[in-house]
């Protein structure tokens, strides 16, 4: 038998779940509608600080999914990055250095002041991605009485962030 | 979600007459080309660049067969973990799609094929699976003699065989050999000169032959 046709008798169709195609289709729109229109920045923007701001915004894209918004660094004379803004869903967090503005990173200052809190699609898939990434879950993901399902993590500074999905198709 | 973007609707409508009207291939496999009377894919694509929405139309064109492809290669959890990347990184690159071809098909295969390297573990698992299911549909015939016996050790060779080629050749065998690609249409995916996919096509068939059949004897008959 010729070797094409002894390869061919190998091809063996795999069966698709139903949504696969339409699951695909938001993937491509969301994307697109990413690079196409820019959101109106929310009115409250959380400005959080970090010793090592490149680190930080590698970390938060790799664990928590967020995405820098193109365009927005200010970096000094010297080529120093001074600020960037992250967005997630709906929402922004500036990512700066620690020590302006009096603001400081858990990482030096031994506390946190304040935590975060963001609304996600999946958090089961959140908390495996976060979790992966080498983010400190400090209260495990489980569900609560009040109808959501949370977990909270400290990131590579020990920033605290709280993730939360509502119980039943939110 | 179907798209319902007005202005972009217009637009395709005025394209049936002023952008390009194309043949467009309905995918290999699926029988001969058709005349259909709306734009191309390039032409889609090129109105892409100006409404990036437009870019859903090449999904609803040809994410089914893309994931069929997928599919054959890696499973149907891999596959379907791939498919929207695979458009995300059409979309990005969408400049780079030569205006000059019609089907955007062979395009997204060739990104579909970058891709696979990544997920080598379950493409190699996949095929010896089938070779395994293969070689068992081989064995209740009525010759269940030495014919049977020799497919049950042919297809696990089979699958080695097409595992250990390098990269470039399994590519180029299996565009040909499981998703029905012309020689043009391997060389538009995997962006190669037609004397290179050709060569690389034949040494795919030399090895396979050397491997399957070691010395030249033990000649197997399946049929």
């Amino acid at each position: 038998m010729n070797p094409i046709d002894l390869a061919r008798r190998l091809r063996r169709d795999a069966a698709f779940e139903a949504a696969a195609l339409e699951r695909g289709k938001a993937t491509l729109m969301a994307a697109i509608r990413q690079t196409r229109a820019p959101r109106p920045a929310p009115a409250i923007v959380p400005q959080v600080p970090y010793q090592d701001i490149p680190a930080a915004l590698a970390f938060l894209e790799r664990a928590f999914g967020f995405r820098e918004v193109p365009g927005a660094r200010f970096v000094s004379p010297e080529g120093e990055l001074l600020h960037a803004t992250m967005e997630f869903a709906g929402g922004m967090v500036g990512v700066g250095g620690q020590g302006h503005h009096g603001a400081v990173s858990p990482m030096s200052g031994g506390a946190e002041s304040q935590f975060i809190s963001v609304q996600v699609d999946d958090v089961d898939a959140h908390y495996r991605r976060a979790v992966a990434a080498g983010a400190r879950v400090v209260t495990e993901l489980r569900d609560h009485s009040w109808g959501e399902r949370t977990y909270w993590a400290l990131d590579l500074e020990g920033h605290r962030w709280r993730f939360g999905q509502p119980i039943g198709g939110g | 979600m179907r798209a319902d973007w007005p202005g972009l609707a217009r637009r395709l409508d005025r394209g049936v007459e002023d952008i390009h009207v194309g043949t467009r291939e309905p995918g290999p496999g699926f029988g001969k080309k058709e005349m259909v009377n709306e734009p191309s894919d390039a032409a889609v694509i090129g109105l892409s660049m100006e409404e990036p929405e437009a870019f859903g139309v090449i999904y609803d064109r040809h994410a089914a067969g893309v994931l069929r492809f997928l599919g054959r290669r890696v499973g149907a959890e891999v596959a379907e973990g791939l498919l929207g990347e695979l458009f995300r990184i059409a979309f990005e690159r969408r400049k780079t799609f030569d205006a000059s071809r019609a089907s955007a098909l062979p395009w997204l295969y060739g990104i579909g094929s970058n891709l696979l390297l990544k997920h080598r573990r379950s493409e190699a698992r996949r095929l010896r699976a089938s070779a395994r299911m293969v070689a068992a549909d081989q064995a209740p015939t009525r010759r269940a003699g030495a014919a049977a016996l020799d497919a049950r050790m042919l297809f696990p060779r089979v699958a080695d065989a097409i595992q250990a080629l390098p990269d470039g050749e399994r590519e180029a065998l299996l565009l040909v050999a499981w998703e029905d690609f012309s020689y043009q249409s391997v060389a538009e995916a995997l962006e190669l000169p037609i004397g290179t996919v050709r060569s690389r096509i034949n040494r795919a068939r030399v090895r396979l032959r050397e491997l399957v059949e070691p010395a030249g004897k033990n000649r197997v008959r399946t049929r």
